[in-house]
């Protein structure tokens, strides 16, 4: 148990005589029935139980926003008692400020976990690393269990889980659990010099406080996850607050007195290439979601297009490539799944992904992409002894034509099945993205993008492998050019449509959506616009191409397109992932500043330790 | 379960691993926090807590403190001497006795050729009071040179000689205790949320039970500025007007406490002569604070039962600061606010051991307050010394501030610096680069080998830092508190006592002298000093601490002097409080073995006639100011995560990691004017030299200011001036004009770099 010290301070001590039944979102905040047999949480394997009275009770922060002064001190009794190295935080103080010099107000926020009633942290991770304990709500992540795919980071819109690049896995506030067993506050809410932190039974006003709010400048929307946050913030604040960090947000007053992000346009109106900055700790996930998005598109219009009869396709599937056809479609998907577990912290323990299938899209998603290798495998397999190219070797080995021949009849479930699994993966893929916390990718332009892309790289890989194929077997193939320039033309409009609606949006969005769209403005604007150009070239190309009647002009389109839908779909979906502007809590100017990091990575500064800025993770 | 695992795994909560601690008190700043270290299995000390029940700070500690076990790790320690010719040489690694022998033969060659006072030493606010009293005696019992002064004349010297000419000693006379009593508190220049954390939890707690204004007077809107009732944006370096003002209307409105003032001061006349010319109107020209507000906050403060004035750098770093102290005090004694709970003149001073310094290393003179010029005193310790009474210099020698430039003048030949770092902390960097190499011969005292003073010395002698030894700090409250040692100095370095009484057995009349080994021995010295001898004004001599012990400090967790040994017998135990009273913090000092909390209750001050001085200070406006040129001021100031010059938080990640480079707060409209945004680097001029840094632009500051903070190398000393105050000589850091420019990028980045080896 932990230590209580003889002379503990009085402010150290938990205090809550009384508690509400209810909580705002009409939770209990009673989690396990009264009288329940307590339960060891098994602190660092002790087996001893809290003497805590309120045990099963809800447990929240408490932050008067009016108070905190910035003076790091809960952050460094975190890190200090939880032995944590310079780089890495639980809690981390950042602020928000406005009003004119004298008029100046500047507001520190010091955040770590909510332990929410509504987890997302909990439901995103794959692994099931994360628990909400009916002991104190505490949401409790195990990093011995997690593999550091950093998705939870991703969905938490306070910034909580954080990912190590070190270690390459994720932690997170434990809430001193150890600490509330033997009735002490958090060490943060202990430390606090600024009388800002406290802690108790959810719903419950701390001593010497008035407000319970769940809102203060620059706190995220609490119903993405229902934290068990309150706050105090009475001083009044000027009506635009700005932040320090670099992230182009700022917090403006609305009518219904709340404060809702807009861009700060704080670098300009210039537009700029900045290539450098396209490749980020996200590559993997590129190579991933491209090459699995262009091996679905490949299994998929080669299976549906036979299916609806579409001539052209017809030939191809029966010519004597598709086999190897599907083979490289599954080669991409394997390839993609490789990418992914490169990108893990912790590569080896990839098989956790499976863990949390009742929860985590990216679960889902590598099961269904996953399930689309297996039975596309299956499709293979049920083709195999039938290929001309292996039907001698199979007579060789003694496998009559019979059973190469019955093998066939499953041909068409185990293609269904592959494509019900694929298109599960894409669906997942797509809802990995639909995050509240990121406002960029939480728009139908993600999907336009996903389907868009599998439409148009799909097509490109069959034109290549199928039009010399069908050329050289003496079949028909500019019917077929027709075909795939007809279906790149609708995969590049949709996703153009896509992106036109979303900066339509965004440009005047309420939220850090609208960030991301100044950022592809301005710091990418250049690339940004490249893109579109060579979007807009793709959907004239595709056009021309599908209509012309002239085959020599439609290899010499193809040739254009290969061009611009592979750097299109690379510089777009770098973009996707650089552009995202999480709703991050703020930052202070060196600590938690993207901005600074990036520039203490750029200059070499992330070769000395105690600047808090580490290496990237590659 | 809610969510997740059925079958839960163990939780594993990682931890230090610490099994027993130590008591020790802080030591980087004045405030004098009460830590225990805890120390691992293995008896390495991993970590640090507030004491709960000590009184400073009950139990909280602030980031420096919550990290301070990281700087037994740190990086750039010093682990053997180094001796080397030349500066120009590389060092060579030596012993100890052939480093002290080079020492002292140099210290008694350069003395024979240039005469006793060719030696500088520069000592500081960082190590224990028995270490100070040890080198005082030292310096003035053997070396003989008159030139010694301490770092703190950068920070609290014009505190000190305020409370010299107020009220005849140094000393500060109110506590922490007073924010639970007084009604009304107005800081000048002081930022306590960012410079005092733990005090500001004091006085948070206080205005959390019982709400009383607050007015915060900074040309800077800190985090203190933001919780003021009344915050006064004032001109930089124009308090004496404002303050000056104050007593205008006090005295115009008849509010001043004509009792006190009548019984206890003198030179009220002169004053009310005087301060007739500051009328609100007029000063508000000067500076810059309506006459409405400054009528308002006179009235306020003047008609509040009881009111303390609280300041620290803002004040002290000025031309006028020795004035502005006396100014706070005028307004003090005129509304008889000296002396009471609640009411008092506080300095809240920087260092550990800036008091310590003060009491006892004999910087000022001789120790316990004693005057070089007083024959009593010169007479008292030269008997308990053992040494010859003219020996001593016949009056207080050179500044830290006069020493270097006396460097210029061929008056010093030869610097002993010890555990300070002038190379980035005084102004004008560039003039300080070549005092430094015009001497014949330098010696460093630090802990940190890369501090970048030792970049300049002929012998470098390893120190021990804070708690790799054992001694008494005095904080701002004259509190005087205990640290145990809780580790071993690495490699072949050493606590600085031992240094000190080694160097002393290079001179013959060593022989005649004591020089304890152990600091309670040494503590022993102090006390009977502290009691026996001559007193000012015929009362018992006021710094007093004679009833304490190194033991009787650690059990009550700190005790604040004056506290005779008959104080001890009155007073009982904190636990023993506990038992009778049944408190966990028993504040009524009266009652516990804490000390004794205000000085001057009696009204009774150490001038002869026991009253206090009123004085008539006009202002003189000597700084460099803005101009056409160079259009912006220049302010500077400290972070919270930082101290000093960076030598111990530099290398603490969790303290470094929240300001790890320079930067410079410039408002948003003054940098749009200029094409500057927000974290680029720009460069900075001033007639001294230029800086690179990086901009924070922030409505913190005024358009035509900037802020810099002062600990890092090669940066805002390179631009400041440092014009020194008359009275106490300490530079004026905080007024200074410089220009910014726009500069190319990279560049900037990779001169930032070069100065960030640490």
């Amino acid at each position: 148990m932990f230590e209580v010290r003889k002379d503990e301070p009085g402010y150290a001590q938990l205090f809550d005589p009384t508690s509400e039944e209810k909580n705002r979102y009409g939770q209990d905040i009673q989690l396990i029935p009264d009288g329940e047999e307590p339960v060891s949480l098994r602190i660092n394997n002790e087996d001893a139980i809290g003497t805590n009275p309120n045990r099963n009770k809800q447990h929240g922060f408490h932050f008067t926003a009016d108070n905190c002064i910035g003076c790091h001190a809960c952050e460094s009794a975190c890190s200090e008692k939880n032995d944590l190295p310079d780089h890495f935080a639980f809690r981390s103080v950042g602020y928000v400020e406005g009003g004119e010099f004298p008029d100046f107000q500047r507001m520190n926020i010091s955040m770590a976990c909510n332990h929410c009633d509504n987890p997302v942290c909990l439901k995103g991770c794959p692994t099931r690393a994360y628990t909400k304990h009916p002991e104190y709500g505490a949401v409790i992540q195990d990093p011995d269990i997690c593999f550091g795919c950093g998705y939870c980071t991703w969905v938490c819109p306070y910034n909580a889980p954080q990912l190590d690049p070190v270690k390459g896995r994720v932690e997170k506030c434990n809430m001193c659990v150890d600490r509330l067993e033997v009735n002490l506050k958090p060490a943060c809410v202990s430390a606090c010099v600024g009388n800002a932190l406290d802690f108790g039974v959810i719903e419950n006003t701390p001593g010497r406080r008035e407000d319970i709010d769940t809102s203060i400048p620059g706190f995220p929307d609490p119903s993405i996850t229902q934290p068990n946050i309150r706050f105090q913030q009475q001083k009044e604040m000027p009506k635009e607050v700005t932040r320090t960090d670099s992230m182009q947000i700022k917090y403006t007053l609305d009518e219904l007195g709340m404060y809702k992000p807009e861009v700060d346009e704080k670098d300009g109106a210039e537009k700029h290439w900045n290539v450098k900055r396209l490749s980020s700790s996200e590559n993997p996930l590129v190579a991933f979601t491209l090459s699995v998005q262009a091996s679905l598109g490949i299994f998929f219009i080669l299976t549906l297009g036979s299916w609806l009869g579409i001539a052209p396709i017809e030939a191809a599937k029966s010519s004597v490539m598709y086999l190897p056809m599907v083979l490289v479609s599954l080669g991409l998907s394997a390839l993609g799944l490789l990418m992914s577990v490169t990108h893990l912290g912790k590569p080896f323990r990839f098989y956790r992904g499976f863990n949390n299938w009742r929860h985590s899209p990216v679960c889902r998603e590598g099961l269904g992409i996953s399930g689309f290798l297996a039975f596309g495998g299956l499709h293979l397999l049920t083709q195999l002894p039938s290929h001309p190219w292996i039907a001698p070797l199979a007579e060789t080995i003694g496998m009559s034509s019979r059973i190469a021949g019955a093998l066939t009849y499953l041909n068409v479930p185990t293609a269904l099945l592959a494509m019900i699994s694929g298109g599960i993966g894409l669906y997942y893929m797509y809802r990995c993205y639909r995050i509240p916390a990121r406002p960029f990718w939480n728009h139908n332009s993600t999907g336009t993008h996903f389907v868009g892309n599998a439409m148009t790289l799909g097509s490109l890989i069959l034109a290549v492998v199928f039009v010399p194929t069908l050329a050289i077997i003496g079949e028909a193939w500019a019917t077929l050019l027709t075909v795939l320039a007809a279906l790149i033309f609708v995969g590049s409009l949709a996703e153009s449509i896509g992106l036109f609606i979303q900066a339509r949006e965004f440009k005047t969005a309420k939220h850090e959506g609208a960030a991301s769209h100044y950022i592809q403005r301005t710091t990418f604007g250049c690339t940004y616009i490249l893109r579109n150009t060579l979007l807009a070239i793709t959907c004239l190309i595709a056009l021309g191409v599908t209509f012309t009647e002239f085959a020599w002009l439609q290899v010499i389109g193809f040739v254009g397109l290969s061009a611009t839908c592979l750097t299109t779909a690379i510089i777009g979906r770098a973009l996707f992932y650089v552009l995202v502007v999480p709703t991050t809590m703020p930052g202070a100017f060196f600590w938690k500043n993207k901005g600074f990091v990036e520039h203490a990575r750029d200059i070499g500064m992330d070769h000395m330790p105690n600047t808090g800025v580490v290496p990237a993770r590659h | 379960m809610l969510f997740g695992r059925k079958k839960k795994n163990p939780i594993i909560i990682n931890n230090k691993g610490a099994v027993d601690w130590k008591y020790t008190t802080c030591g980087y700043c004045s405030v004098g926090c009460s830590i225990e270290v805890g120390l691992n299995k293995d008896g390495k000390p991993v970590t640090t807590r507030g004491v709960g029940g000590a009184d400073v700070n009950r139990g909280k500690l602030c980031v420096k403190g919550l990290t301070e076990a990281g700087i037994f790790e740190g990086n750039g320690r010093g682990l053997a001497p180094k001796i080397r010719e030349s500066i120009d040489d590389e060092f060579t690694t030596t012993d100890w006795d052939t480093a002290f022998d080079k020492v002292a033969d140099e210290f008694k060659r350069i003395q024979a050729k240039y005469g006793m006072d060719s030696i500088g030493i520069v000592s500081t606010g960082q190590l224990f009071t028995e270490e100070f009293y040890t080198l005082g005696k030292l310096v003035r019992g053997l070396i003989g040179t008159n030139n010694y002064d301490g770092n703190t004349t950068l920070c609290m010297a014009s505190a000190v000689s305020g409370y010299k000419r107020s009220f005849g000693s140094d000393g500060p006379p109110g506590c922490y205790d007073d924010f639970e009593h007084t009604e009304c508190l107005m800081a000048f220049g002081s930022n306590l949320p960012e410079q005092h954390p733990i005090i500001y939890w004091r006085l948070k707690e206080a205005l959390e039970k019982r709400k009383f204004p607050i007015i915060v007077i900074d040309p800077r809107k800190t985090m203190m500025g933001q919780m003021a009732d009344y915050y006064l944006p004032i001109n930089p370096g124009t308090d004496l007007v404002l303050l000056n003002s104050f007593a205008h209307v006090i005295l115009d409105e008849g509010l001043e406490d004509n009792d006190y003032i009548n019984s206890f001061t003198n030179g009220i006349e002169e004053f009310r002569e005087l301060v007739k010319e500051y009328s609100p109107e007029d000063a508000s020209v000067i500076c810059g604070i309506d006459p409405d507000t400054i009528r308002t906050v006179a009235r306020i403060y003047a008609k509040a039962n009881s009111a303390m004035s609280i300041w620290t750098m803002g004040i002290n770093q000025s031309t006028h600061g020795s004035d502005g102290v006396c100014g706070i005090n005028n307004m003090n004694l005129i509304t008889g606010n000296i002396g009471k709970p609640g009411g008092t003149s506080l300095s809240i001073t920087g260092q550990c051991n800036a008091m310590g310094t003060r009491e006892w290393s004999s910087c000022a003179g001789l120790p316990g307050y004693r005057a070089l010029e007083n024959p009593a005193h010169r007479k008292e310790v030269a008997k308990f010394w053992n040494v010859d009474e003219d020996f001593f210099p016949p009056k207080i020698g050179l500044k830290e501030t006069d020493i270097f430039p006396a460097i210029e003048t061929g008056q010093i030949k030869a610097l002993w610096i010890v555990a300070t770092n002038p190379l980035t902390s005084m102004p004008n960097t560039a003039r300080i680069r070549e005092n430094f190499k015009n001497v014949e011969f330098c010696v460093v005292q630090d802990s940190y080998e890369d501090c970048e003073t030792v970049d300049y010395a002929n012998v470098y002698l390893p120190g021990a830092v804070w708690a790799e030894k054992t001694g008494c700090f005095t904080n701002t409250e004259r509190r005087v508190n205990l640290t145990e040692q809780v580790a071993q100095p690495p490699g072949d370095s050493k606590a600085d006592l031992w240094i000190f009484n080694q160097l002393a057995k290079r001179w013959d009349n060593h022989n005649q002298m004591t020089f304890p080994e152990t600091a309670a021995e040494v503590f022993d010295e102090m006390k009977y000093l502290s009691v026996n001898g001559d007193s000012v004004n015929g009362g018992e001599r006021m710094l007093d601490i004679s009833g304490m012990s190194h033991e009787r400090i650690q059990a009550s967790r700190g005790i604040q002097w004056p506290y005779s040994e008959q104080d001890h017998k009155n007073q009982f135990t904190p636990d023993q409080a506990v038992e009778m009273h049944g408190e966990r913090l028993p504040t009524d000092h009266s009652k516990v073995r804490k000390g004794n909390p205000r000085l001057y209750t009696d009204g009774v001050f150490q001038f002869p006639d026991g009253k206090a001085k009123i004085l008539s200070l006009r202002f003189n406006d000597n700084n460099e100011r803005p101009c056409k040129e160079y259009p912006f001021w220049l302010n500077s100031g400290r972070l919270v995560e930082h101290f000093h010059t960076r030598t111990k938080t530099g290398k603490v990640g969790n303290c470094n990691k929240f300001s790890p480079t320079p930067f410079m707060e410039m408002n948003p409209h003054a940098a749009a004017k200029l094409g500057i945004r927000s974290m680029e680097y720009v460069k900075l001029k001033s007639r001294r030299g230029d800086a690179i840094v990086m901009v924070q632009t922030t409505k913190r500051v005024p358009e035509d200011m900037v802020f810099i903070p002062f600990h890092f190398h090669n940066c805002i000393n390179r631009l400041s001036l440092g014009l020194l105050d008359p009275h106490s000589r300490q530079p004026a850091f905080k007024q200074g004009a410089i220009k910014i420019e726009k500069t190319d990028q990279a560049e900037a980045a990779k001169i930032n770099l070069a100065n960030r080896t640490f």
